[in-house]
């Protein structure tokens, strides 16, 4: 007889089933890894993969020029494009003292809420979409045609719009684009009423209401921005904390839109009624449109040469939240070191607090109402040149080569 | 006409008709969205372009089951469309075919998601449950809105009496009592469902699970599925016009004589019934959970099914 | 029967979209190419999900070094005959991009790539226009 031997347990999660959300996902047009734990139709626990839109931007800006650099921190998103050139070039009016004329800060203020209408409504159509009500998505993003038209005649693009430059704006308004533009918003706030009244329709509301809720404390720990924050009841805004561009003059006629649930339906109400305040506040821009040039008369490369060597921060309120940059100029119309920090790279740290005990079904729901811009987030994992393998480097390694490289 | 004349008939012109239907409820989907939307002929368009495509079987399926199931699932709902078409047709007198054609249609659900879930992919198996458990839902009330049937006035469940007792009354069943009103309501309610459109698309819902058990299915494969569920959405209106609102039966006897007439006016009417049951809900709606959907299945079709029961029961 | 299939093919082209690390910008108007102004959709296009249903792949971006592997598995993956179409520069020349040790691109350089659509983001018109011609192009 044949003497068994013992026998083996095997053990096997049946109830656990690890599904990897991403990085191709018809959900997310963009590439995230989400690995889920599900058991059954419940979220157990959720992994946050990032690097795949990785292009090491920060690295070729330190190699390029700064009229360059300029144009390849608009390619860093491409939905809030102008949010980034007008962070850079403050930081860079900053340190060299240009300082732009009144008019082209009004200028940037009005591209600046236009695309903070075009990318909100952008959301709103995707939130639409991801619940499944396509008529919507389709009627969100028909209404953002128009403001991409007026786009396209401002600046001559519809998404990378290249409207700052070193020291003011390249594209002036026209009195036709004026009353064009007060045409169009009289549209838009039209249709956005429209929008919210669809949004309390009873499907909609069955899938947003106290669904992925962030509350207040929770929301302060964990550093999340903009709408997200705001959603949460968390008052923050840098266009009234820290007031850039001609937001100064707009103080009044612009509030900070709060809701006290944090649940996705908060968020998307937020977004919603902050469109209604772009639109108040291109209203005023249009009001108070002082005359004078748009730029410095000086060619923008000799301008870039010009600008000493320095360091400046600078801080804007991008569609989906504060945005920081960090620059340092090499005197030499170069960059030494340029630091992006989006708003999705802190939102998107309550992502695995807010999934977690949700089924399957609100997983898409609930990572588009923080209205992630992922291809803004990575430029976080170091790649191993010898071996392809990648390796997330630690906190304290990498601030060891930072400060390695800046001895040099 | 003889049966099998018509039988024989009624296997090529179901797929025919269903694919016209399904192009139809596109355009007007399109139209609704302020869109020009694809041609009506578009579904014949995709289903020879997917048909000449190659064929790719996933590693981690199990072959056999992925391969035949959706060959099955179309056989079964093409057969429950032939039966009901030529009973249409020809006035034969099959006893019990309205639970056969119900079978059939339940059997073409199961063997696409048996199919699907055979293909080793995580999202598949997530469609699987999703479906088994939107079965659950639709298809208790459903079964008991067509029983309700034999409790009716006309005590039977052969589709070519319930359509000859319409007739003799001159009236569609919906208005000759308030039970069978009530049962058709029922029934209607659950299209929605057994078409999986989006109020209720959960097991395929494209943005959370990739069209759930269909992820892995491609090439001729897919093209059987897409025939086979365009083939099941047909058999439900047409069955819902035929049994509750045979509107030929206002034209008295003569619809009897003039079958290929009361055909079309059967037809148009189902057209109408996938309007207001398919095309209007995926149209403005947005899409449920499994538990909502669940839900609403359990209250509001599963009380009318029963109270068309009971109130058959006491002749109402 | 040859004439049927390819009208078949070049009517119902069904297209999956693939980001490699693009700035959304080139994404956001192949989605808005099939919203109700341009409605690709009246060509029979669809926006399908699963690499499975396409015909055609939309590859936008510079494809970064994390999402090569998934290029190829999804390119593998789309039953033949198939079609790829380069939307914007990045995917086409790499061009802003040139230069970044992270990026592996242009698209061609990785797959066999049947039309390129240029512009720092291409407008929708001109992507429907790359489909329909590349479809009628390969298919005919």
């Amino acid at each position: 007889m044949i003497e068994r031997g013992i026998e083996k347990e095997v053990e096997v999660e049946y109830t656990r089933l690890r599904i990897h959300f991403g990085p191709v996902h018809p959900a997310l047009k963009e590439p995230v890894s989400l690995r889920v734990f599900v058991k059954g139709e419940e979220v157990v626990d959720v992994d946050i993969v990032l690097g795949h839109v990785h292009r090491g931007i920060e690295s070729l800006a330190e190699g390029r020029n700064l009229a360059q650099a300029l144009y390849l921190v608009e390619r860093i998103c491409g939905i809030c494009s102008h949010s980034h050139t007008t962070c850079f070039t403050q930081a860079l009016e900053e340190i060299s003292g240009i300082k732009p004329s009144e008019r082209a800060l009004y200028l940037r203020t009005l591209i600046f809420e236009m695309e903070r209408i075009h990318s909100h409504l952008l959301l709103l159509g995707i939130m639409a979409y991801e619940v499944g009500f396509d008529t919507l998505f389709m009627f969100t993003w028909h209404v953002r045609e128009r403001i991409l038209d007026l786009f396209e005649k401002i600046t001559g693009n519809r998404i990378h719009h290249a409207m700052n430059t070193i020291g003011g704006v390249r594209w002036d308004l026209t009195p036709e684009m004026v009353k064009e533009l007060d045409a169009c918003l009289g549209e838009i706030e039209k249709s956005i009423k429209y929008i919210h009244d669809a949004f309390m329709d009873k499907t909609v509301e069955k899938r947003t209401y106290g669904l992925g809720v962030l509350d207040h404390s929770r929301a302060i720990k964990l550093c999340v921005v903009g709408p997200t924050a705001r959603g949460s009841g968390v008052n923050i805004d840098v266009r009234r904390d820290h007031p850039y561009a001609a937001y100064n003059d707009m103080k009044e006629v612009f509030s900070v839109i709060l809701r006290k649930d944090g649940d996705v339906y908060a968020r998307t109400e937020v977004r919603l009624l902050e469109i209604l305040e772009s639109i108040n506040i291109i209203r005023m821009v249009l009001d108070r449109l002082p005359e004078g040039s748009i730029r410095p008369e000086e060619n923008i490369f000799r301008l870039m040469r010009k600008i000493q060597e320095g360091e400046a921060v600078s801080l804007v309120e991008a569609p989906r939240g504060e945005l920081l940059y960090f620059v340092k100029t090499d005197g030499k119309g170069g960059l030494r070191r340029l630091k992006v920090r989006t708003p999705t790279f802190s939102n998107l740290a309550c992502l695995k607090h807010v999934l977690v005990g949700h089924e399957i079904a609100d997983i898409p729901v609930i990572v588009a109402s923080i209205d992630p811009c992922l291809s803004c987030t990575n430029r976080v994992t170091i790649i191993n040149r010898e071996n392809g393998e990648l390796n997330v480097v630690g906190m304290d390694t990498l601030r060891r080569r930072v400060r390695k490289k800046w001895m040099q | 006409m003889d049966a099998v004349v018509a039988f024989l008939i009624s296997i090529p012109i179901s797929p025919l008709l269903s694919l016209l239907f399904e192009g139809i409820d596109r355009k007007l989907h399109a139209r609704m969205q302020k869109r020009i939307g694809p041609p009506v002929l578009q579904p014949f368009y995709d289903l020879i372009k997917l048909l000449g495509k190659e064929r790719i079987i996933p590693a981690t399926a199990s072959t056999r089951i992925f391969e035949i199931m959706p060959m099955v699932s179309t056989a079964s709902s093409l057969l429950g469309a032939s039966i009901l078409l030529s009973n249409i047709l020809s006035n034969s007198n099959i006893v019990g075919d309205l639970i056969l054609i119900i079978y059939l249609l339940a059997m073409s659900s199961i063997a696409l998601i048996v199919g699907g879930s055979a293909s080793g992919n995580p999202y598949s198996a997530i469609g699987f449950s999703r479906k088994i458990s939107m079965m659950i839902a639709y298809e208790i009330p459903m079964l008991i809105a067509v029983i309700s049937m034999a409790f009716g006035p006309s005590p039977s469940l052969a589709v070519s009496s319930i359509i000859e007792f319409q007739v003799s009354r001159g009236l569609p069943l919906v208005a000759s009592r308030l039970s069978m009103a009530l049962a058709a309501a029922a029934f209607l309610l659950c299209i929605p469902a057994a078409a999986s459109v989006v109020p209720f698309d959960i097991p395929e819902a494209k943005t959370e699970i990739i069209y759930g058990f269909l992820i892995e299915y491609g090439g001729p494969y897919l093209a059987l599925a897409k025939v086979s569920k365009s083939v099941l959405n047909f058999t439900l209106t047409l069955l819902a016009s035929a049994i509750f609102l045979y509107i030929p039966s206002l034209l008295g006897e003569a619809a009897l004589l003039n079958l290929g007439l009361s055909l079309f006016l059967c037809l148009i009417v189902s057209l109408l019934i996938m309007f207001i049951t398919i095309t209007v809900p995926r149209t403005v709606l947005a899409r449920l959970k499994v538990g909502q959907a669940l839900k609403f299945y359990w209250v509001l079709p599963l009380t009318l099914s029963f109270s068309s029961i009971i109130l058959s029961a006491v002749n109402l | 029967m040859f004439r049927v299939i390819s009208r078949g093919r070049i009517k119902s082209p069904w297209i999956f979209h693939l980001n490699t690390g693009s700035c959304n910008g080139c994404d956001i108007e192949v989605v808005a190419a099939f919203t109700p102004r341009y409605d690709l959709e009246r060509f029979g296009c669809l926006l399908v999900g699963s690499p499975r249903h396409a015909d055609v792949l939309l590859v936008t971006g510079p494809v970064t070094r994390q999402m090569l592997p998934r290029l190829i598995r999804v390119y593998e993956q789309i039953p033949e005959p198939k079609v790829v179409v380069a939307v914007g520069t990045c995917a086409s020349s790499g061009s802003p991009f040139l230069g970044s040790e992270m990026i592996e691109g242009p698209a061609d350089r990785i797959i066999p790539v049947d039309a390129y659509v240029v512009g720092c983001p291409p407008r929708p018109e001109a992507i429907v226009k790359g489909v329909v011609m590349a479809v009628m192009s390969k298919f005919r």
